[in-house]
């Protein structure tokens, strides 16, 4: 019994060192905008939008640097999760949908600095609206 | 024209110049600035939402840094062009490491590039470009081999949609026209 006990206080403890201390509380938000590669986005090493960026963002998808919804209102929002999928590192469904213009249901959670989202559902998908190519060429190598 | 040379050059700078000392280079970034710092790796998802699966989800997952005063640093790029770090940091997850690397701001965002890590306090130094043995392996060609230097070039994933979609997006007629153009 007293065995019992401590094994039951051990696999509780376990369970407490490998969750969060504080899960934060999330918001429910509907994010309309484009599906861009964060890096190259946020850090304006090229330019990052539409169909001249379309190959890059790609790549750096399928390299699992983190996807990104940038929405109407300006703000890039780091998608953790799409569906039932919990994959958000080189995810196939969401490179599929990589440059489109999406509508998507989602929990927002706002941690230092930073909006994650975690998408329940896209609802509406437009595919690749924004045409930048002949403005900025196929971006970084032109090709 | 610029801008493509600087793209080049940090390019260059990434795949050859990465270092053989254990300390973060400057890539020429918006707000760069170097760091090292200890920090826990967490899955970041399990972090903000208690959606927890063992191992971080195996590599499956964006991973974070979570430092000593309790902040969350997305670590966005590691040391090889195009890829990010979950490679990198998957076989630390809910350990204690020393991560080196840039910290970038720019457009009201705080990201981070990896550069090197460590299990603290003091692991062995690993330059954060494990992504190229992983992803030569998987697709079995030598870590070494020009196809694995330019792997974005020969992912089969990203080969696939380009090869139905283009590298545009709008369809091959489309990337013809405007190649035929250039």
């Amino acid at each position: 019994m007293q065995k019992g006990a401590l094994f039951a206080i051990a696999a509780l403890l376990s369970a407490a060192m490998a969750a969060p201390a504080v899960a934060a509380t999330a918001e429910r938000v509907k994010i309309t905008g484009e599906v861009i590669d964060s890096w190259c986005y946020i850090t304006e090493i090229m330019y990052a939008e539409g169909t001249a960026h379309h190959q890059c963002a790609l790549w750096c998808a399928a390299g699992g640097v983190p996807v990104g919804i940038l929405g109407d209102d300006g703000q890039v929002y780091m998608v953790l999760k799409l569906g039932q999928d919990d994959t958000s590192v080189a995810n196939p469904a969401i490179l599929r949908i990589q440059s489109h213009r999406v509508t998507v249901d989602g929990s927002l959670y706002d941690r230092d600095g930073i909006k994650y989202l975690v998408v329940n559902k896209v609802i509406d998908d437009s595919g690749i609206v924004k045409l930048t190519h002949e403005d900025y060429g196929i971006q970084p190598f032109g090709k | 024209m610029k801008r493509n040379l600087h793209i080049a050059l940090m390019v260059f700078g990434m795949v050859f110049l990465s270092g053989a000392a254990h300390a973060a280079e400057e890539w020429g970034l918006p707000e760069e600035k170097t760091a090292r710092f200890e920090a826990k790796v967490v899955d970041v998802l399990c972090e903000l939402s208690g959606d927890c699966p063992k191992a971080c989800g195996g590599g499956k997952r964006q991973l974070g840094l979570l430092d000593g005063s309790g902040k969350l640093v997305l670590p966005v790029k590691n040391n090889v062009i195009f890829a990010g770090v979950a490679d990198e940091l998957i076989e630390f997850c809910g350990k204690q490491v020393i991560a080196d690397g840039l910290f970038t701001t720019n457009r009201g965002y705080t990201i981070f590039a990896l550069q090197f890590v460590k299990e603290a306090p003091d692991g062995k130094w690993q330059r954060a470009n494990r992504f190229l043995p992983k992803w030569a392996k998987k697709n079995g060609v030598s870590a070494d081999s020009p196809k694995a230097e330019r792997w974005f070039e020969n992912d089969p994933r990203v080969n696939a949609l380009i090869a139905k979609d283009g590298k545009l997006g709008l369809g091959l007629k489309t990337d013809k026209e405007y190649l035929s153009k250039q």
